[in-house]
């Protein structure tokens, strides 16, 4: 599924605010709670991660995975939740709208 | 791979950004990896073999590894760039929002701050102003730098500068190779006459220049044309240029005046064109005509040896300005040789256009550049003391700041952004002062600034002010916030921190700030009082005549009816006849110069004396008419003074004065001898019937020098005198008095400048009144900055040793000894700095002596008293400190903290 960028940015956050995760975990994240039907490049995954770091969305700082190995975790920031509740509820309202039109039946 | 520590639960922070490109390139490249290690793990923990699986990792990345590493690493860097800036400018605003809060905490400590640096800062604004005017202004010619002005001196004399005669410059100009030309300036040019459609005559300030001086300064008139060559040439020579000023306030600011004819001093004049505002060549001439050089030169002798023509000179590009003066030097000799009577001994000077106008004013701005910097500094120390003393107490907010993650670097940027905040709001009202300041400045003194100059608050000014403030900001602001921020964190936690270590660096900066206040309030002081002494002693100088009740007023016999030197006297004596008859008129009289004014010079040749003619006695020529000295009330000492039987048919009767008496002639015999004066040396000898006082012609604070009074019934070809009348009615009558006379003899001349005598002698003082005036207040600020430093110190340091006096008096301390205790730390700073004062003071004296009459820069008794002052005003300040001291009660004392 084509994702809009900032469509993209609401899931990202979504998935942050379970817990913070590193780029790949997001990723695995979205496959799993999509069933497979979201498919995002890791790079491209990365750079919203960056940008969104940049806006001030989320705020990313090195740890240590499970296995001990190095990664680069993010986590939600307050900015980054309100935006969630808002974009969330937003995303909610159109998607009704539009499926009220698209689901109206002959009359 | 350095490892960041993580930040907890702390809501606004943003991570640190990494602190280089390379690291956020570093970065970038281990998330990369972190990435495609994590897609490998995951497919072998699917079962896939290690190497297929990072293969497969590789793969999935969607492009050549090295590409995606590319757009990673400018992702990363783009964020980077991106963020700190954000933070910086965060931080500012949020430092910048605490010091308005913190200052609206702390109403008492903003206020005092504010007016110290908003008078510290204004003084400042105010006299770079009037400096940047003064001194770094363009003058309003083309390529200033090129404009020299040339002279003649005597080698090894410091005043013997003069002018060039017609036919010197004559020869300068045809001989010079190194100017593009030299101009001529008629300094000496009468005022021309007037008279409007309705209303009094009016007298215009004239300058006759010569016809090319206008394209060699590089200025073009606003209407019309300037002065050309050929404007000179005699039949085409009635062409007069008007000034800005003298257009708008005489022709009412017709743009068409160009090309019109009006009538001067009786003969009619065309108009050719209007200068920009502001220009002027000499000082407020509002005229200039054309100079007939070849009609003076037709006068060979008095061409040669009078020397009134100010010379200008424009040096050709690429020439250096030694060759320049080489080549005149040359031209000077031969002169010298050959006319030694007129040149012999000089030679030529030059000197840039921009110096001769401001060098005199230029080390007075400079010293009073240097006092309110002086005064600056001290409000700094005292700023910084006040900063010290909250920063102490403020501690612990600084040290949680650091515990939680503030670098040092953060916290001093906080703490001085205050200081800065601070600071540029005590500019702003300062700016404020100082435009009122420098209007205040410039009214005092109207004549000491050459109209050249403008002096006003505009960017440039606006710039070194805000540029001051954030100095100062950072100035007072730096020490105590590396001071507080001097992390040792138990001390400052434990309670009482404030006898910590740290406290008694802090306490021995704060005393050596207050050491430095008192060395410059000393410095100040010292300069002040110099002033103060040396105008008590000029005011104090005998003037020699009496100006109480004496009225002058300046009057020209202009125009074609006074061409016959006769008519000159007849009018003369007219008007003074008129005048002495009318009541209250005690005597009056008219003479050349009114005293302080100046006079001419002249030389003197003695009957039965020898007589170098190429070294003649210098004299200064005063003419007079009528009952002069008993106008004047200057006492005659031998002989007697001029009276009816001088008439201008018989053999000339002369008075000298006594200085020119003893120089002249040590015997003692001035009276009766016979002498002459001028450039011909074939003129007629005078016999000298008298010798009068001395006076201050020239200035009070210039010596008197020998002077003859010469009749100007027998040499009336001086047609502009200034009537000098005492009279006991009030000035304003006298005017009327002096006007009817005049206007009875001939109504189309003008009075000008109605004064009293008292009113002269004052303006000759004012440029001396302005320093003093000036000088005197920055050494009170600087007074008041340093009692208040004294007091704060030792304010702190008794609050801060609270629980030390509350032990002393338990003990048994009485309060003669806790007062001896505080007030002698009071007195040992000051007297430290009395001491650092009396160097400074000393070692820069030498920069005050150009202004100083009558006292040296190490007068012993202006110092003795200026310590004296300090000492008591120190004293002062301890005071109440001290007595806080002995009230000190020892049991609150030692609980409190």
């Amino acid at each position: 599924m084509a994702l809009i960028r900032g469509t993209l940015d609401v899931l990202v956050l979504k998935a942050l605010s379970w817990t913070p995760m590193h780029a790949f975990e997001v990723i695995t994240w979205l496959d799993e709670r999509s069933e497979g039907r979201l498919d995002i490049d890791g790079p491209a995954l990365i750079q919203a991660l960056h940008r969104m770091e940049e806006k001030g969305l989320v705020s990313g700082e090195w740890g240590t995975t499970k296995n001990g190995r190095r990664a680069r975790y993010y986590r939600n920031t307050d900015t980054g939740r309100a935006h969630l509740r808002s974009e969330s509820a937003k995303l909610a309202r159109d998607t009704e709208t539009l499926m009220t039109v698209l689901g109206a039946k002959r009359s | 791979m350095l490892d960041f520590r993580i930040r907890l639960g702390i809501r606004r922070l943003l991570h640190l950004p990494l602190p280089s490109a390379a690291r956020a390139r570093a970065d970038a490249d281990a998330e990369l990896d972190a990435f495609v290690e994590a897609q490998a793990e995951h497919l072998m923990s699917r079962g896939a073999p290690a190497a297929a699986a990072r293969e497969e990792s590789l793969r999935a990345l969607g492009a050549p590894l090295d590409e995606v590493r590319q757009r990673l690493r400018h992702s990363v860097t783009q964020r980077e760039e991106h963020m700190q800036r954000r933070e910086r400018i965060d931080n500012w605003l949020q430092d910048a929002r605490h010091a308005a809060r913190t200052l609206r905490r702390n109403p008492g400590f903003a206020i005092a701050s504010l007016l110290t640096l908003a008078i510290a800062i204004g003084a400042n604004t105010a006299v770079f102003a009037v400096s940047r005017a003064v001194l770094l202004q363009p003058l309003p010619y083309a390529d200033a730098g090129q404009l020299y002005q040339i002279n003649t001196i005597w080698p090894n004399q410091a005043n013997s500068r003069n002018e060039l005669s017609p036919a010197d410059f004559a020869d300068f100009q045809k001989g010079q190779t190194t100017f593009t030309g030299l101009g001529a300036v008629v300094a000496a040019t009468p005022p021309m006459i007037w008279q409007p459609a309705s209303g009094d005559p009016k007298s215009l300030n004239a300058l006759d220049v010569g016809s090319n001086i206008f394209t060699l300064l590089g200025a073009r008139a606003l209407y019309g044309r300037t002065l050309m060559p050929g404007d000179e040439i005699p039949g085409h020579d009635h062409r007069v240029v008007l000034s800005f000023e003298a257009w708008q306030r005489y022709f009412g600011g017709d743009p068409g005046i160009a090309g019109r004819s009006i009538v001067l001093s009786g003969s009619s004049y065309e108009v050719i064109g209007v200068m920009p505002r502001g220009f002027t060549i000499n000082e407020r001439e509002e005229l200039w005509l054309p100079y007939d050089q070849a009609g003076t030169l037709a006068d060979a002798v008095r061409a040669r040896k009078q020397h009134y023509v100010r010379t200008l000179g424009r040096l050709k590009a690429g020439v250096a300005p030694a060759r320049a003066l080489a080549d005149l030097r040359t031209i000077a000799a031969g002169l010298a040789q050959a006319y030694p009577e007129a040149d012999s001994g000089r030679t030529a000077e030059m000197r840039p256009l921009r110096d001769v106008l401001t060098g005199d004013l230029r080390p007075a701005l400079l010293l009073l550049q240097g006092a309110a910097a002086l005064v600056l500094l001290i409000a700094c120390a005292n700023l910084a003391n006040l900063a010290l003393s909250r920063t102490m107490g403020r501690r612990r907010e600084l040290v949680t700041r650091a515990a939680l993650g503030a670098s040092r670097g953060r916290l001093v940027r906080h703490l001085v952004t205050e200081s800065v905040v601070v600071s540029i709001a005590g500019g702003l009202l300062g700016v404020m002062l100082a435009g009122a300041g420098t209007r205040w400045l410039l009214a005092l003194n109207p004549t000491t600034l050459p109209p050249l100059f403008d002096a006003k608050v505009n960017g440039t000014v606006l710039g070194f002010s805000l540029a001051v403030s954030i100095g100062t900001g950072l100035l007072f602001g730096l020490l105590p916030a590396l001071d507080a921020s001097n992390g040792n964190l138990h001390e400052a936690l434990k309670e009482g921190g404030r006898g910590s270590s740290n406290g008694r660096a802090s306490g021995r900066a704060r005393q050596m700030l207050v050491v430095a206040q008192t060395a410059l309030a000393l410095m100040l002081l010292a300069g002040a009082g110099l002033l103060v002494r040396s105008f008590a002693q000029l005011t104090r100088v005998t003037l020699g005549y009496d100006p109480n009740g004496v009225v002058t007023a300046d009057l020209r016999a202009a125009g074609d009816r006074y061409t016959d030197m006769l008519k000159v006297t007849v009018f003369y004596d007219d008007v003074l006849r008129h005048l002495s008859q009318m009541p209250g008129v005690v005597a009056v009289a008219a003479v050349s110069d009114v005293p302080t004014r100046g006079s001419s010079g002249t030389a003197l040749r003695i009957e039965g004396q020898e007589n170098d003619e190429a070294r003649l006695r210098d004299l200064r020529y005063l003419s007079v008419h009528g009952d002069f000295f008993k106008a004047m009330r200057i006492p005659i000492i031998a002989g007697r003074a001029y009276d009816a039987s001088d008439r201008p048919d018989i053999p000339e009767t002369t008075i000298l004065n006594a200085t020119a008496a003893k120089r002249y002639f040590p015997n003692g015999d001035a009276v009766g001898h016979r002498i002459k004066i001028g450039p011909d040396p074939n003129a007629a000898w005078m016999t000298v019937i008298g010798i009068a006082g001395d006076i201050h012609s020239n200035g009070l604070d210039v010596p008197v020098e020998p002077t003859i009074y010469a009749n100007h019934r027998h040499e009336p070809w001086m047609r502009s005198m200034s009537l000098v009348m005492r009279t006991s009615t009030s000035p304003v009558n006298a005017g009327a008095l002096i006007r009817a006379a005049v206007a009875a003899q001939d109504p189309s001349l003008a009075v000008n400048n109605v004064e009293t005598l008292d009113d002269v002698v004052g303006q000759s003082l004012a440029a001396r009144r302005f320093a003093l005036g000036l000088a005197t207040c920055f050494a009170l600020i600087a007074l008041v900055l340093a009692a208040i430093g004294i007091y704060g110190v030792l304010a702190y340091n008794v609050a801060s040793r609270t629980r030390e006096f509350g032990v002393r008096i338990a003990l048994g301390a009485s309060p003669g000894r806790v007062v001896s205790l505080v007030v002698g730390q009071g007195m040992a700073m000051s007297l430290v700095g009395i001491a650092a004062g009396l160097g400074g003071a000393s070692a820069g004296a030498r920069l005050l002596n150009g202004m100083l009459f009558g006292v040296t820069a190490l007068d012993a008794d202006t110092y003795v008293v200026v310590v004296a002052l300090l000492l008591f005003v120190a004293a002062v300040a301890c005071a109440v400190p001290a007595w806080r001291a002995t009230r000190v009660d020892p049991l609150t004392s030692m609980r409190a903290d």
